[in-house]
């Protein structure tokens, strides 16, 4: 076992993973530095969103893999210690916001907070704060069901900032914006996580999220690459190929 | 066919489920046959044989009541991605969920059917040979068309009832929600349930039930409505009051629950508090109704069994039909709550896996779910006392 190096806040080497037998990782390091935003590109199926599980305990990789956190090995935690890892340590934000539609705005903003016992009117207050921060304190008394998905999105992303995480996970978190609200949302991530130092693993298929990142990793079939190749469309436009197979007037 | 195949690979505890339909079903049908037992053992009591009938309703009811609340919660019949797109929309879902709610009651009506027809002796080599041959009128042929229209009755109740509460309603804006998403919706995007109101009807109606209970017990009068093999005394009158405390607790449960979740989540609560009690509220409506209903039969019960049990009275000689009857009621109720709590955890799955994305420990989901449990225990435990001992006073004091 090699000991991470010093300045990674998050490090992981041979990361396999595989759901039910269809392989998802396969074989994938890489170093989060601190305070750094380093956004995980590639097309869907690609493995971003297992890497971000297993990055931040969800999942536990397969054969030897490493993940450690902080010089802490995070793959030889018990499923508790994970937890409190995740509670304590980590945010996360979901593709939809998933919030509890129980709870009105703040409660659901203040929830890691008070998950980890702190008093109620703390809670309270922090949670007011960064729903100011991000533009939807005005909707601080208001029930999920009564907001856009855009401000829903925020709430979700002020809720994984609220208890001051070292590192925030964004699975796509834009995913389901229009592009007005996808660019509004990450430039609120991006710029709250600067301002408080907080590392973003940000996983994307767009590759317009990833100029606001300082670091791009890419993906392709569970594999780091360093640029994706995609297969061109055929050049010619009187080619035939699969045009018989489909065609229905035979 | 497609509800056979379905059926077939469910989770053992939707199988389980299921079973418990058929065992309630089976258990209907055979009361239902022995009262054509005795109708055909005795053709000059046919009032008699009217009022046992009648008495099959109350089983017929707990079962259908069953039947209905494991529909709800079949995953087999919720809606599912993809499969709206193969033309398996809402109304065939209906359709599903009714065909297995009448495959469930039919195995059941059979078994009933084997097993009476083996007490008659009609079927033989098995232990219990024709133990009931004269009770069930074996020397007479048995009607064919009525135990066969007595058998249907419990499957065609119940299937009837399932598609009822499971039609497709509201259907603009489920067809917009499955086109948008393609897949279940995002439990945040529906709108919350409005609180329940039946609560002071259900109050007025339990206290006029009592009243009625205490004006009748005074009255004078023989016995209107006695049930038969078993408790003697309970007049119509008595009855009917009792019938309306049932009807008003199950109308007031909703509303109870409601305030329990309420009472729960106030003043300055912490996170095992305000997720207890906003989740009480929010299920008031799934969990409230068959709590109610489980509140008037066991507060039945135990003013039934205070009533005969210490009053000097000689202890009732309950016969095996009543007791099955009591046993279906009771098992039937508690049984649907059991059901209404596990639809209600299904419904919640999604809001469960985000907060323990959020690294909630598990330890305090459960916690939350046993203070609910601990809420709804201490007010519906002294409310059925209270409504027992409340409608066995009057009876007693005759």
């Amino acid at each position: 076992m090699v000991a991470p190096p010093d300045n990674d806040v998050l490090w992981a080497r041979a990361l396999h993973f595989s759901h039910n037998g269809s392989p998802a990782l396969t074989g994938v390091s890489l170093g989060v530095r601190e305070g750094e935003i380093l956004a995980v590109t590639g097309p869907r199926g690609a493995g971003k969103t297992t890497l971000l599980q297993c990055l931040s305990g969800q999942l536990l990789p397969d054969k030897g893999g490493e993940v450690w956190f902080n010089s802490t090995p995070v793959h030889t935690m018990g499923p508790l210690v994970r937890e409190r890892l995740r509670r304590d340590r980590f945010g996360w934000i979901d593709p939809e916001p998933a919030l509890v539609p129980e709870l009105n705005v703040w409660e659901n903003t203040a929830l890691p907070l008070m998950l980890r016992g702190t008093a109620r009117r703390e809670a309270k207050t922090a949670a007011h704060e960064w729903l100011d921060r991000l533009d939807v304190g005005r909707l601080a008394r208001k029930r999920p069901h009564a907001l856009s998905m855009a401000e829903r999105q925020r709430v979700a992303i002020a809720r994984a900032l609220a208890h001051a995480p070292n590192v925030v996970f964004a699975d796509e978190p834009t995913a389901t914006l229009h592009r007005a609200d996808r660019a509004h949302v990450l430039r609120t991530l991006t710029a709250a996580a600067r301002s408080h130092a907080i590392t973003v693993v940000l996983a994307t298929h767009d590759s317009e999220v990833s100029a606001l990142a300082d670091r791009t990793v890419s993906l392709l079939d569970g594999r780091r690459v360093n640029t994706v190749h995609l297969p061109a469309a055929p050049a010619d436009p009187d080619s035939t190929e699969g045009r018989a197979a489909c065609s229905l007037s035979v | 066919m497609l509800a056979l195949r379905l059926a077939r690979g469910a989770h053992p505890l939707v199988q389980l489920r299921r079973l418990l339909v058929a065992a309630a079903s089976a258990g209907t049908g055979f009361l239902l046959l022995c009262t054509l037992g005795y109708a055909m053992g005795h053709p000059d009591a046919s009032a008699s044989a009217v009022l046992r009938l009648a008495w099959c309703a109350i089983p017929l009811a707990a079962t259908v009541y069953l039947a209905v609340s494991v529909a709800r919660s079949d995953p087999g019949t919720k809606p599912r991605a993809g499969l709206s797109a193969v033309g398996l929309g809402p109304a065939r879902l209906t359709l599903l969920a009714a065909v297995s709610t009448a495959v469930a009651c039919t195995l059941g009506s059979m078994l009933a059917l084997l097993f009476f027809l083996h007490l008659r002796g009609d079927l033989s080599g098995l232990p219990f040979d024709g133990a009931a041959r004269r009770l069930l009128a074996a020397d007479r042929p048995l009607p064919l068309a009525a135990a066969l229209t007595l058998l249907t009755f419990v499957p065609v109740a119940a299937s009837g009832a399932s598609a009822l509460v499971l039609r497709p309603r509201n259907v603009k804006a489920t067809a917009a929600r499955s086109a948008d998403t393609a897949g279940p919706a995002p439990d945040e995007a529906q709108d919350p349930a409005p609180a329940p109101t039946g609560l002071p009807w259900g109050v007025a109606l339990l206290a006029a039930g009592l009243a009625v209970e205490t004006y009748a017990s005074h009255a004078p009068g023989g016995v209107g409505f006695p049930m038969p093999g078993g408790l003697a005394g309970s007049s119509s009158g008595v009855l009917a009051g009792w019938a309306l405390t049932a009807f008003g607790l199950a109308l007031a449960g909703p509303g109870l629950t409601h305030l329990c979740g309420r009472a729960l989540q106030a003043v300055r609560p912490g996170a095992v508090r305000l997720l207890a009690g906003r989740v009480l509220q929010e299920e008031a409506r799934r969990i409230g109704r068959p709590l109610g209903v489980v509140c008037a039969v066991v507060s039945g019960a135990y003013a039934a069994s205070v009533l005969y049990g210490a009053a000097g009275k000689a202890a009732p000689d309950l016969g095996p039909l009543s007791t099955l009857g009591a046993f279906l009621v009771v098992g039937c109720t508690v049984a649907t709550l059991v059901t209404a709590a596990v639809e209600a955890r299904q419904a919640r799955r999604h809001t469960t896996s985000a907060l323990l994305r959020l690294g909630a420990p598990a330890t305090m989901l459960r916690g939350a779910a046993a203070l609910r449990a601990a809420a709804l225990l201490a007010v519906f435990g002294p409310l059925t006392w209270t409504v027992a001992e409340l409608s066995a006073i009057p009876l007693s004091a005759r």
